[in-house]
């Protein structure tokens, strides 16, 4: 049957469906703000226009203006030009539901047959003929996945079925179907049809063509006017189709219209294309169809089968698309950040290396007033690697000074900080890879008894494993003596260590020197092993930068028995700790970009002036010192001591000998230290000197500093 | 009637627009687009109503030209996102029945679209493009697409002035995010671009030939070639 004398089946291209990700965006804020678990079907807005490209067919968009405007947030909603050529709006209703599930579990049929029976009604009313785009009408189904940022989706466009199929009796470039007068006063009049905010997004229409070679378009309803110039009569229509064999799909339905209301079993119609904005008779087809459909089509109460949903690639599945990369926050918050730190590299340190700071993994130990600011700034600088050590509680009065902690932390006995911070850090930046350590470090001068001995030993050993594993240190206790082990470790793992320590109104910010001995060969990582290469010390210390307790001739001790409470707690002046930090964070990124690393020379400002050599970043300076009542700030360099408690050559090899033990001994006897080092002695000969030591939050006596 | 009134005095000119500059620069090139390039995309002033109180935005819209599309030949290389529906989708329901009059067809063109706002950026006071490139079902192009995308010259010149830093930032508007070029290199190029223009006899130069001089450039990066036409500086020609 199909085969009739008159020619082939009609073919109709598919439309096809495009979908702005504004469109998504708006219906991901929908679902949330104001939809909920609503699963209704919602009504929506597609824009489809005429061809314009003789190589590309248009598609059926979706915008984010398809959606209602969402109540109360109308702030930057673009101004609708009422009737934009370029966006004929076609009704059409979403189902969109909760779980994936719900997507599959959708009757696809019936929901199409739904819409169908619609376009059906809308034509035997009439509704048709004064709007036409409701022959257009379309069904969206979807389900939008919130965690994922992914939606799957699937367009149908139903088309009422013509069985047996409309055949094709001709079908040509207009150009070729009308002479050459006709051709022009049509383009003519379809360009006047175009640029008339009454009409241009009017899809459907009629044309008729006079004895006189004039071309007049009218609106479908001024159908009885024309019917009875029929062999003049033309039903054209806006074709997203751009094939010069084939109509587009919105000519469907536009054919059953007119078999059903007007009895027309053959229908000339116009496929209405343009090009470069304006009518192309070369690319628009006139074609004449043949109708031969059963009596039922006659009928209101019987509904025409119907087709339509899109296919994808050919087979009959869903789309997804996924948008992680435009709605994921944490994705976001990373570029942002990273925008921050590229923006400061091409515009004023085209060497700074953001690869060295992303990778570098610092260990905080301490996360009170200096570690909170410490981590802040690591972050700012891109250090995504932060683990924080620390083995006290966030006590009420902390979160004023304490920058990673607020109220709730306090509460129930307080969270530990360590557990706190890591939780601060990823809520500030989900991207960082914090984690907290909840541990105490042993020190000298609190003697341990027999039982607690593993407990101590443990945590050694766990100190040892976590600044064998990072590649920067930094030593931000409250106390002396806290510091005096992971120096010591650090010495002897020779890894970058950054000690600030505050006193009431000033502060000290240093790094440490490499250790005494050169590492084994097997470093561990890049970071280091690329340093020992170019190192330049020699190992008699002579050169090597000093550490926290270089300058010092007493062993750490208990700083925190018989004092009083205001002594006990770092009692400073608010501003000191974040100034501190961020020079501690500031003297790290300088040591990470100098090309001799932990070995780099110490550099103060007054031996500046005329280097030739200097870094981008600036100095490399070894210690800086500042005072707040004299709003001022020094740098100094101090060379490491032969009879350092904590980093000469002697307590080292000590230790790498005797391990565990050796800790032990130093912990739990007082004087063990200043025996070893020769503390005693020297102690002895100078106690002609009125010395008045005292802890680190005393930091005034600078003789033994080289300036 | 507002473009050529508006006049840059470059004599002791750090690059910068105004606000008031940005906006009839705007309109001129628009007309003047619009009746120099015909058959191209035009470009319209997508107006964006003031919110009460907040006045980030001292413009209250931006320049827009939307889907303009460059056919890539290369529809095979698969670009693998789709399919994700793969997922056991039982579809032998007793689907819709062959329909006869559907037309199977499978285009080998693939078509990538882009579009382009210029958005005035207060921060800086220039012109800021945002950007971005979708296929035809709408699924946005990656930075790689995107790059494979900018003809090889075009991609030599914008290596080359350095200051057209690609990211991705959120637009202005639209509050999701669009590829730009950051604009913190723009004033110093545009300043010295118009310092060794020969052609500028006087010292004094239409805002508009500052915006299609920048978009020259810039456009590229989104498949835009700025016509010829554009730059040619004859009078416009006055239509009726």
């Amino acid at each position: 049957m199909a085969e009739g004398c008159s020619g082939s089946i009609l073919q109709f291209a598919p439309f096809q469906s495009s979908v702005d990700e504004g469109f998504w965006h708006r219906l991901s804020s929908l679902k949330l703000n104001q939809l909920g678990i609503d699963e209704s079907p919602i009504s929506i807005t597609g824009f489809y226009a005429p061809c314009t490209h003789p190589q590309v067919s248009n598609h059926l968009t979706l915008l984010s203006e398809s959606l209602p405007p969402e109540e109360g947030e109308q702030s930057f909603v673009r101004d609708r030009s009422h009737s934009n050529r370029n966006r004929c709006a076609v009704p059409g209703i979403l189902y969109n539901t909760n779980t994936i599930e719900g997507f599959h579990a959708l009757d696809k049929q019936c929901l199409l047959r739904e819409e169908a029976k619609k376009i059906w009604a809308d034509i035997q009313s009439g509704a048709a003929e004064k709007d036409s785009a409701l022959l257009s009408r379309f069904l969206l189904i979807s389900f939008a996945d919130l965690k994922k940022w992914s939606f799957h989706y699937w367009f149908a466009f139903p088309a009422l079925v013509l069985d047996p199929p409309a055949t094709l009796a001709d079908l040509k470039p207009a150009s070729d179907f009308l002479s050459l007068e006709e051709a022009e006063s049509l383009s003519v009049a379809c360009n006047e049809w175009r640029k008339s905010s009454a009409t241009a997004d009017v899809p459907y229409f009629l044309v008729t063509l006079g004895s006189n070679s004039r071309a007049t378009i009218k609106h479908l309803s001024d159908w009885e006017a024309c019917r009875h110039d029929i062999h003049k009569l033309l039903f054209g229509f806006y074709d997203p189709c751009h094939l010069p064999n084939n109509p587009g799909w919105p000519l469907r339905n536009f054919l059953g219209l007119i078999y059903s209301r007007w009895n027309l079993k053959s229908i000339r119609f116009l496929c209405y294309r343009e090009n470069r904005g304006f009518a192309d008779m070369g690319l628009s087809l006139i074609g004449e169809a043949l109708i031969s459909a059963p009596q039922e089509w006659r009928y209101e109460q019987h509904v025409p089968s119907s087709v339509g949903w899109e296919l994808n690639r050919g087979k009959r599945l869903p789309r997804c698309i996924t948008l992680s990369k435009s709605m994921d926050p944490i994705r976001l918050a990373v570029s942002a950040a990273d925008l921050n730190l590229k923006l400061m590299r091409w515009r004023a340190l085209p060497s700074l290396n953001l690869n060295i700071l992303s990778a570098t993994k610092c260990l905080l130990l301490g996360a009170g007033t200096l570690g909170c600011q410490v981590a802040r700034m690591l972050m700012a600088w891109g250090v995504r690697k932060i683990t924080l050590l620390d083995n006290g509680r966030v006590a009420m009065s902390n979160p004023l000074r304490q920058s990673l902690y607020t109220l709730d932390d306090c509460l129930n006995g307080g969270d530990y900080k360590a557990t706190a911070a890591e939780k601060s850090l990823k809520r500030i930046f989900p991207a960082v890879e914090a984690e907290g350590v909840v541990m105490a470090i042993p020190m000298p001068g609190h003697p341990v008894s027999i039982e607690e001995e593993n407990i101590v030993l443990e945590d050694c050993r766990r100190l040892h494993d976590l600044i064998a594993s990072h590649d920067a240190v930094f030593l931000l206790t409250d106390t002396r003596e806290s510091r005096w082990l992971p120096t010591l470790l650090c010495a002897n793992a020779n890894k970058i260590t950054i000690t600030a320590a505050l006193g009431f109104d000033s502060f000290l910010v240093m790094r440490h020197g490499a250790g005494p001995f050169r590492p084994t060969q097997d470093a561990e990582n890049a970071l280091s092993s690329d340093m020992e290469n170019m190192s330049l010390c020699d190992k008699n210390g002579g050169q090597r930068l000093g550490c926290y307790f270089c300058n010092d001739v007493v062993a750490p001790v208990d700083s925190v028995a018989n004092r009083t409470l205001d002594q006990q707690c770092t009692v400073t002046r608010p501003g000191l700790a974040p100034i501190a930090s961020a020079l501690a964070v500031e003297l790290l990124v300088g040591l990470l970009h100098h090309p001799l690393g932990i070995y780099a020379e110490g550099e103060s400002a007054s031996s500046n002036g005329t280097r030739s050599c200097e870094q981008p970043l600036g100095i490399l300076p070894h210690q800086i010192r500042g005072s707040i009542s004299q709003f001022s700030q020094m740098t100094l360099i101090g060379h490491s001591s032969n009879s350092c408690t904590a980093c000469c050559s002697v307590v080292v090899s000590e230790y790498r000998k005797r391990g565990m033990d050796f800790v032990l001994q130093a912990v739990n006897e007082p004087t063990y230290l200043e025996d070893l080092t020769g503390l005693t002695e020297l102690m002895k000969s100078a106690s002609s000197f009125k010395l008045d030591w005292d802890d680190e939050a005393e930091i005034d006596g600078d003789e033994f500093v080289e300036i | 009637m507002l473009s050529d009134a508006t006049i840059l005095d470059i004599s002791s000119w750090d690059g910068t627009i105004s606000p008031s500059e940005f906006i009839a620069a705007a309109h001129a090139f628009a007309e003047k687009w619009k009746l120099r390039c015909r058959g191209l995309p035009i470009w319209s002033w997508i107006c964006c109503r003031k919110t009460p109180f907040i006045s980030s935005h001292e413009v209250d819209g931006y320049l827009s030209l939307e889907k303009l599309c460059i056919l890539r030949s290369d529809k095979m290389e698969d670009h693998g996102i789709d399919d994700a529906g793969k997922e056991g989708l039982n579809c032998s329901e007793n689907e819709e029945c062959t329909d006869s009059a559907v037309l199977v067809h499978e285009s080998c063109l693939e078509v990538h679209y882009y579009d382009l706002h210029v958005v005035y950026s207060s921060s800086y006071r220039v012109p800021v493009i945002y950007f971005r490139g979708y296929r035809s079902d709408g699924q946005p192009l990656v930075m790689d697409d995107i790059e494979k995308d900018i003809p090889a010259n075009s991609a030599k010149v914008l290596m080359e002035s350095k200051w057209t830093f690609m990211t991705e930032q959120e637009h202005p508007y639209l509050k999701w995010p669009w590829y730009t070029l950051h604009p913190c290199g723009t004033n110093e190029f545009m300043r010295l671009l118009f310092l060794i223009d020969v052609s500028l006899l006087e010292d004094r130069v239409a805002a508009e030939q500052y915006l299609t001089s920048w978009l020259s450039v810039v456009g590229q990066v989104a498949g835009l070639k700025v016509p010829l036409q554009m730059v040619d500086s004859t009078p416009p020609l006055t239509t009726s």
